[in-house]
């Protein structure tokens, strides 16, 4: 994958090869969703390009999986576990048809991975943080594809939860998967990921997490924002910066 | 006078059973619109937005009659003036976009009584805020029916679009889903249920009955598809009581729909066992789930 020159971010150039699982680091506003947002189309490019495999986003659209901000949504909403991850078969059904058996089938094996097969019928409020993040995981698995996008998985869990998901995602990387995620926590990329790209509005490294993470690195990636320079949880941070 | 005829005894009478009709099918339509409001918060903007339509309404009447098109886009322009107009306001000076909205549409209100007084017709102020059921044509049953189908019929088609959007709108369009259209075509659908609407229910009370039944169905349903076919019930439930009490207390149509469906939405409110007041209340003694 090529990224272009974005508003937000600018001159980024890099790869990710497939199968491997990648923290996207750096400060509040330094860009990070803006990278997922515009591999899956969500900010258009004012430059440059986005390659998967050889293809246009656009065309690879079944491989990728988008799992937006926990907090984006309202959990109040009337639907079920098991609504929420059917809407990852709606692209591949188009507008009116049915559920086929293979469909139903798949959002039981996601729900089934997740271990929340048990909460299916279960309104989505009556869920802890941990287990409404697995819905949404589960969502994406049900779309079929084998590249994971995933905005602040880690932002409001408790520690558990934190763990839980961090060996999920390695599972994912060991299945083959190539996961991609923004996130603020440092320990938890450096534990559980292993690369990084670490961004302030452009890029200040890339490739294997512990050489992305050496200490003049953050310096410069927190320093150029003004941020405090090894706090490596920003806690109650604030909402990303909108481009 | 006997239940039966308590019921039914008003739609001997044409204009009764022509009001009903529209009504009816409105509610229908305004119960699955207004589901999407309440979940989306778009309640006080789609308020709002209903009052800005009367200049629309009005300069269209003058200018071109009666006819529902006329009527439809006049309405439209209004609408869509006011969005952009309060969109641009928010972003071009430092007022932020509920007081620019909230200014814009007091402004349009106001500029459609001031027209209305003009209007060459026998229809008064009232008629056109608060509803007239006595004034609904044949012709208004017919856009109320055209109004009301072209609804259902969108709901239907595009009822997982319509899901994603409202839940999801970031993985609608990470997916590949066009969220503007179906915003677009959501909005288009408000006004033009508004407009029709317009008869019975007056431009300040027609939301209520898109707003009442979704909050009250909202209170019942776990699922997207219960909340959407219970609300357009209760709308259409609510319709005919509030003619029936319409005729026998001899109230305006637009207030006397409105207090039938408020009389639902309050009940749901206390009484739904796990979303009402006193659900809630009996839960809070023992743990939640959840945060």
């Amino acid at each position: 994958m090529r990224y272009g020159e974005l508003t937000a971010l600018r001159n980024v150039t890099l790869g990710v090869p497939c199968g491997s699982s990648t923290a996207v680091l750096g400060a509040n506003g330094a860009g990070k969703s803006t990278l997922l947002r515009a591999v899956v189309g969500l900010r258009r490019l004012s430059g440059g390009e986005i390659l998967i495999g050889d293809s246009h986003p656009n065309h690879a659209r079944p491989r990728l999986a988008y799992v937006p901000q926990r907090h984006s949504v309202d959990w109040d909403f009337p639907i079920t576990v098991r609504g929420v991850v059917e809407q990852g078969r709606y692209p591949s059904l188009g507008p009116l048809r049915r559920l086929r058996k293979a469909d139903v089938e798949q959002v039981d094996g996601a729900m089934e991975e997740l271990g929340i097969l048990d909460l299916a019928e279960r309104q989505i409020r009556r869920l802890s943080g941990g287990q409404q993040q697995r819905v949404f995981l589960a969502r994406a698995v049900a779309q079929g594809g084998d590249i994971f996008l995933l905005d602040e998985p880690f932002a409001g869990l408790d520690i558990f939860a934190v763990e839980e998901l961090a060996r999920d995602l390695r599972d994912w990387e060991a299945q083959g998967r190539t996961v991609l995620a923004a996130m603020h926590d440092l320990e938890i990329a450096r534990r559980s990921f292993k690369r990084g790209i670490l961004l302030a509005t452009e890029l200040i490294a890339e490739g294997p997490i512990g050489e992305v993470l050496e200490a003049p690195n953050i310096r410069r990636a927190y320093h150029a924002r003004g941020d405090l320079p090894m706090d490596p949880v920003p806690r109650a941070a604030p909402e990303e910066r909108r481009s | 006078m006997s239940l039966l005829e308590l019921l039914v005894g008003p739609f001997h009478y044409e204009f009764m059973r022509r009001g009903l009709y529209s009504a009816v099918l409105l509610g229908m339509s305004g119960g699955l619109l207004g589901c999407v409001l309440v979940l989306r918060r778009l309640a006080l903007m789609g308020d709002a937005l209903s009052h800005s339509l009367l200049p629309g309404v009005a300069a269209a009447w003058l200018l071109f009659g009666t006819s529902t098109a006329s009527l439809f886009i006049g309405g439209l322009i209004a609408g869509l003036l006011t969005a952009l107009g309060s969109a641009l306001l928010s972003r071009m000076t430092r007022i932020k976009e509920d007081a620019a909205f909230g200014s814009l549409f007091i402004l349009f209100f106001a500029a459609g009584v001031a027209l209305i007084n003009k209007l060459p017709t026998q229809l008064n102020l009232s008629d056109f805020l608060f509803g007239n059921v006595l004034g609904v044509s044949a012709a208004d049953v017919r856009l109320s029916l055209a109004v009301s189908g072209l609804t259902v019929a969108a709901f239907i088609a595009f009822h997982r679009s319509v899901l994603l959007e409202t839940f999801d709108p970031i993985f609608h369009r990470a997916t590949g889903g066009r969220g503007g259209c179906v915003h677009m075509g959501f909005l288009a659908l408000t006004v033009l249920n508004l407009v029709a609407a317009m008869q019975t229910m007056g431009i300040v009370l027609a939301l209520g009955l898109f707003l009442l039944p979704a909050v009250s169905a909202y209170l019942w349903c776990d699922r997207f598809i219960s909340m959407l076919l219970l609300s357009a019930g209760i709308a259409v439930l609510g319709s005919l009581a509030g003619i029936l009490l319409s005729f026998h207390a001899g109230l305006t149509s637009g207030p006397a729909i409105v207090l039938s469906l408020g009389a639902i939405f309050i009940a749901s409110a206390l009484f739904s066992p796990r979303h009402g007041v006193i659900g809630v209340l009996r839960d809070n003694r023992g743990p939640t789930a959840g945060e």
